[in-house]
């Protein structure tokens, strides 16, 4: 039979995945929570990392502790997203006229970002974290300094935080819990971005997420403790409910809130708790900020000192050598 | 009218009703109390072919339809689906699975038997309700034995074009609709390929109504839970908001309150009012964020020429054009004052636990919403 020569054809008699054997002495362990409940998990946050853009930054909850078994598959989830911000520019000219910039927001997941492959285009979840981020930053930008424009706000999550662990049983897992995680990254994502856009914000907003976890597997009775900052692999099916904030610390308010599940009583201290973890990450949110201003000044120091030596005529500038 | 917002208000209406509805007690445009709703028109097993139906249709037009329809489906057995290729890529598709089961209940106690079977994915609605699928109770009225299991398909008509958020609207007729399911009565015992009674009148509800202390109390007597639209303006908390007060809304939030259950005064919480819980709260973007604001009066050019005309020639020259840096000074220095500036940041803490607080309190907004829908007639 003649093969079809015009496209990539798929190999004849078809591929096997690679199938990893566990080495047959390696026990699988649940990953434990080490850390007090009161202690954020350390992350990685930078911003201006894509040129192109006119503001972008990368976040990333690298894994907290070196992996005890010699397995290749990671045992809890990290948290990898960058964010891309395009504008404010100019609406489209058949648009109606805004008074205020047109914030969109586009969440998405890369299709290895979890261990269920995603698809290319936007489900209801993905959709929905969109949404969430959206009401959160719409409370930060001061829209009406620009009129008739419009900004978008992509998102990218190239890691995404399982909703349990994946080699716990069927029924631990779900719950959705992995998105509140990663709307909490979302949005710290996004305000740097923001910042580096150097898009108009009353303060910067920093995401937090604290749940309700059990601190046993089969007490009944017990209430559970309040965490921040869960990791749904290391609490799998112990989590009752979770609690995710946008804040604005030095106004002391919420943009953003989603709660999920039954938190009973303890709801108030719930979002105490997410805003505890919202604090913590607005420390990291404004070194980075910080940084990346120190950085760019630095920029154009260097860049008026070179000006004023290519004056003087003794710059670098004559030594470099044309080739080709 | 301002476009992307629908909201046929100019910044001097918008001004007129937040003031009107900071003040203390807010004045509502129609003249309701903080808490009271609009009267709404509501009627349930209005679909014959359903196993639950209901209607509601609010005072600004808009009107729902729901469906619920059950089918008995044969349970995969956890972790079967990995191994079978054909019902795999149900498995697979699902993203994680949502299947969860309380483990906390089926250990618990004996008698308790179909508690903590449920799975999420036996209720399928096209649209998040953010509350159905944490009520554990309704996944376990599901379970017809180890290998069946009810579905139950929540089929929303929204018949009008939503004027306003439509969450409540859903979440009041689907409460509705779930209240007058019926499910056919078992007679097949056991783990038999299970058999139903033909009789409609021996069916029995998927949530039960009254609750007779004879029978032995069975698993809930509770609710499907309900999901309210809350929104704050400047002190005041509102319910129900309408289209107009939403357009001054410093902010929305959508709260879902169910009923609990009661812990161990079995006997008392028959007479007292039932205690409420929150199970899932989400802030809305209030489309207040999107108006056009005022101008104030020191900017506004008609205001100022007439002035300047007032004057001489020579005065005229000195009132110069103020640059963009001192527009926008003089716009922040108004702060919204004088006149309407479209709202900033969030809502603080505080009026977040006072909104939980007036839905979740015993003989709350929870509990009336909940009294008045169990009034409602067939």
């Amino acid at each position: 039979m003649q093969a079809d020569r015009r496209r990539l054809n798929a190999p004849p008699g078809g591929t096997a995945p690679p199938v990893f054997a566990t080495a047959p002495k390696t026990k699988l362990q649940r990953p434990t929570r080490t850390r007090e409940p009161d202690q954020h998990r350390k992350l990685f946050l930078r911003t201006g990392i894509v040129p192109s853009a006119s503001g972008s930054a990368y976040y990333e909850i690298p894994p907290q502790q070196q992996q005890q078994t010699g397995l290749l598959v990671p045992q809890s989830s990290s948290l990898k997203i960058t964010c891309t911000v395009h504008g404010p520019r100019p609406l489209p000219r058949n648009a109606a006229f805004s008074p205020n910039l047109l914030l969109s927001t586009h969440v998405k997941f890369a299709p290895f970002a979890t261990r269920n492959r995603r698809g290319y285009v936007q489900n209801a979840s993905e959709r929905d974290l969109g949404a969430h981020l959206e009401t959160a930053l719409r409370g930060v930008v001061i829209g009406e300094r620009f009129p008739k424009s419009g900004c978008e706000v992509v998102v990218t999550v190239l890691e995404g935080e399982e909703d349990g662990w994946w080699a716990g049983n069927a029924e631990g897992r779900g719950g959705g819990w992995g998105m509140m995680g990663v709307l909490a990254g979302c949005i710290t994502v996004a305000s740097a971005a923001l910042v580096d856009a150097g898009i108009d914000c009353v303060d910067l907003v920093s995401g937090g997420v604290a749940a309700v976890v059990q601190a046993g597997t089969d007490q009944r009775g017990d209430d559970g403790v309040v965490a921040i900052d869960p990791a749904p692999s290391e609490h799998d099916g112990g989590i009752r409910a979770a609690c995710v904030v946008g804040y604005l610390q030095s106004r002391d308010e919420v943009t953003e809130m989603w709660m999920k599940g039954d938190a009973g009583m303890r709801a108030e201290q719930l979002i105490d708790e997410a805003v505890k973890a919202a604090s913590l990450t607005r420390a990291v949110l404004a070194e980075a900020v910080k940084e990346a201003v120190e950085m760019k000044l630095e920029k154009v120091e260097g860049n008026a000192v070179a000006a004023a030596s290519v004056k003087e005529g003794k710059g670098k500038s004559k030594d470099v050598v044309m080739t080709g | 009218m301002a476009p992307y917002t629908g909201i046929p208000l100019s910044p001097a209406e918008l001004s007129y009703l937040h003031t009107s509805l900071s003040q203390d007690p807010p004045i509502r445009p129609d003249g309701r109390s903080p808490t009271q709703f609009r009267p709404l028109v509501a009627e349930t097993d209005i679909l014959p072919s359903t196993n639950g139906s209901a209607r509601i249709c609010f005072p600004d037009g808009t009107e729902a339809i729901v469906g619920v329809k059950a089918e008995v489906e044969k349970t995969r057995a956890a972790g079967q689906d990995v191994i079978r290729g054909g019902e795999g890529v149900l498995g697979l598709g699902r993203g994680g699975g949502r299947d969860v089961d309380d483990e906390e209940m089926e250990d618990g106690e004996g008698n308790a038997v179909k508690s903590g079977r449920g799975r999420d994915e036996w209720v399928e609605i096209a649209i998040e309700l953010p509350a159905l699928l944490a009520d554990a109770g309704l996944k376990d009225t599901l379970w017809i034995n180890n290998r069946f299991h009810w579905r139950l398909y929540i089929d929303i008509l929204l018949l009008s074009q939503p004027l306003s958020y439509p969450l409540p609207l859903l979440s009041l007729t689907t409460h509705l609709a779930l209240l007058s399911t019926r499910l056919p009565a078992l007679i097949s015992e056991q783990d038999e390929d299970p058999l139903f009674n033909d009789d409609w009148e021996a069916s029995t509800p998927l949530y039960p109504r009254h609750t007779n202390p004879s029978s032995s109390v069975q698993q809930h007597h509770i609710k499907p839970p309900i999901t309210l639209l809350v929104m704050t303006v400047g002190p005041a908390i509102l319910f129900d908001p309408s289209a107009d007060e939403l357009a001054v809304a410093d902010a929305v939030l959508a709260l879902s309150v169910a009923q609990q259950l009661p812990t161990d005064a079995t006997s008392k919480s028959s007479d007292q009012a039932p205690s409420f819980k929150l199970i899932a709260l989400r802030t809305v973007d209030p489309p207040s964020r999107l108006t056009a604001g005022g101008v104030p009066n020191t900017l506004n050019t008609t205001t100022t020429t007439t002035t300047s005309s007032g004057t001489s020639g020579t005065m005229g020259s000195s009132q110069k054009k103020p640059t963009a840096g001192e527009v926008l000074a003089i716009r922040e220095r108004d702060q919204g004052t004088s006149v309407w500036r479209p709202p900033r940041g969030g809502v603080s803490r505080a009026v977040v636990g006072r909104m939980i607080k007036a839905v979740v309190e015993r003989g709350g907004v929870g509990w009336e919403v909940m009294e008045g829908l169990a009034g409602v007639e067939t």
